[in-house]
């Protein structure tokens, strides 16, 4: 794998998780842009529009799971029909504060999720992700 | 003597005489229906779902009184089923008993003590069982209020702490004041979140465990009350807050539940509102006259989208991304209004605003 440095995007509904996780990224030094979408619904727009979303670099969603409107799970129904060729620009890791049984379960219904993390999002975790892709 | 409906009573019987002798001896007594055979029966089952004890003879012509039960059982399975029969068909009789067909039996010719013994005996049966059946239902739904409740529980109040947690961690490695400063101020929500939530559980309990406490209201007092508090909550905010409250009559309710209500619903009319409207308003409008109170709360915020309209008073539902929330406010709301046993509909639109109608009974 080349040492292309990732594009980071992070959704989820609350500010202050938005926040620490953009500065957690920033502080790990190894990314190539960070931006934060608070609905769900906004972020999969600009990737269906091809506004996000990189040929070259791959681009690392951190997603929520409790969200409303869109939540994280219906996030990654929408995005799993999108053309495979958009898809294979994103590497998505779920995040949550807690999880119940019936999510743990579905987690293997969707192959676009590389992992689930539990909240707070760290440094070292952020290196584990930067990792796997 | 206090005016009761009488117990309804079935009886099926291929004689004549048997029937209206048996009609004539219980009349005065009970709401006695004769069928002469199965579909009759079957018609006046239908027509009244709330006949309690079916009497039936087991020697009819085609079908004997244990097929019949067993046929009628699973379809009205609540009425009491007794047999009436002679010793010669005690063996059938008992096997119906001991499949549960057939509740008891009364011996042909019958003596009037006998029959009533049996209604007796059978409609404590059936009042017993269904206020099981009730019982059993309300169980099942407080069960999965509880499911329902306990995951959200965590999450919900998780959620704000690992948050916090998360900051204070990030906090180490910022050198930016301004930074640290913005993410304080977004801890502040988070906690403020948090608080929010136990103060909704708070009131989610009261309004499901507690009892009403039917005090005299004075709404100008109450709204005086509600002003302080919003002046502290959103006191930065460019809100325009107008209230016009009648009150033409000293009105009598549970001061609690109407506090809940005014509180939650003027709290999502300051939060919901859109960032770029220069003419941020809420009006609060009460007029208590005619033994009803009817209170308005009216914004021009961002509005509900249509679709949501149904779900805003369930559980945990949120329709909106834009303030923190618990999902419980509007579920509180509800819950409160339906204690008062009051009425609540919302219209909305789209950025146009969002306009609550409470109506109250005065007590």
């Amino acid at each position: 794998m080349s040492a292309q440095i990732p594009n980071f995007i992070i959704i989820d509904d609350s500010r202050l998780d938005c926040f620490i996780a953009e500065k957690i990224i920033q502080n790990s030094g190894t990314y190539s842009s960070v931006k934060s979408y608070m609905e769900a619904t906004v972020a999969y727009e600009a990737i269906k529009n091809g506004n996000i979303g990189d040929d070259s670099i791959i681009t690392i969603i951190i997603l929520d799971i409790q969200m409303p409107v869109m939540n994280g799970f219906q996030f990654v129904e929408a995005f799993e029909k999108l053309p495979k060729e958009t898809q294979a620009k994103f590497a998505i890791f779920l995040f949550s504060s807690s999880i119940n049984e019936n999510d743990k379960n579905r987690l293997g219904n969707y192959p676009s999720i590389i992992r689930f993390y539990s909240k707070p999002i760290s440094k070292d975790t952020v290196a584990q992700i930067i990792e796997q892709v | 003597m206090e005016k009761q409906e009488k117990i309804k009573i079935l009886y099926v019987d291929d004689e004549i005489n048997n029937l209206t002798g048996f009609k004539a001896s219980f009349r005065m007594n009970y709401n006695i229906m004769i069928a002469v055979n199965a579909t009759d029966a079957m018609q006046h089952l239908s027509a009244h779902p709330d006949i309690r004890v079916i009497f039936c003879d087991q020697r009819m012509p085609g079908k004997t009184g244990v097929q019949f039960f067993e046929e009628i059982r699973s379809r009205y399975p609540k009425p009491i089923r007794i047999l009436l029969t002679g010793y010669t068909d005690i063996d059938s009789v008992i096997d119906s008993i001991n499949l549960g067909n057939v509740f008891r039996y009364v011996k042909k010719p019958w003596a009037d003590d006998d029959i009533l013994g049996a209604i007796n005996e059978a409609n404590k049966f059936y009042v017993s069982n269904s206020l099981l059946a009730v019982k059993n239902e309300e169980l099942q739904r407080a069960y999965d209020e509880l499911d329902k409740f306990s995951y959200s529980v965590t999450h919900d109040m998780r959620g704000p702490l690992l948050s916090v947690l998360g900051a204070i961690e990030a906090a180490q490695h910022m050198d930016d004041i301004s930074d640290i400063r913005k993410m304080l101020m977004m801890m502040k929500d988070s906690v403020r979140n948090l608080d929010d939530f136990i103060q909704s559980i708070h009131d989610y309990y009261n309004l499901n465990r507690g009892e009403l406490e039917i005090k005299e209201i004075d709404f100008n007092e109450l709204v005086e009350e509600q002003i302080k508090i919003f002046n502290f909550t959103y006191l930065t905010s460019d809100v325009t807050f107008n209230t016009n409250i009648i009150q033409k009559e000293t009105f009598r309710g549970d001061i609690l539940s109407v506090k809940l209500i005014l509180n939650n619903l003027l709290s999502n009319a300051f939060k919901y509102q859109r960032k770029d409207n220069k003419n941020k308003t809420v009006d609060l409008n009460i007029l208590v006259e005619n033994g009803y109170a009817v209170i308005d709360v009216i914004d021009n915020g961002v509005g509900i989208a249509e679709n949501y309209l149904g779900d805003i008073f369930n559980m945990f539902f949120r329709a909106s991304t834009q303030e923190v929330g618990s999902g419980f406010g509007l579920y509180n709301v509800k819950a409160a209004v339906t204690k008062l046993n009051g009425k609540i509909t919302v219209n909305s639109e789209i950025n146009k605003g969002t306009h609550f109608k409470v109506l109250v009974q005065n007590k």
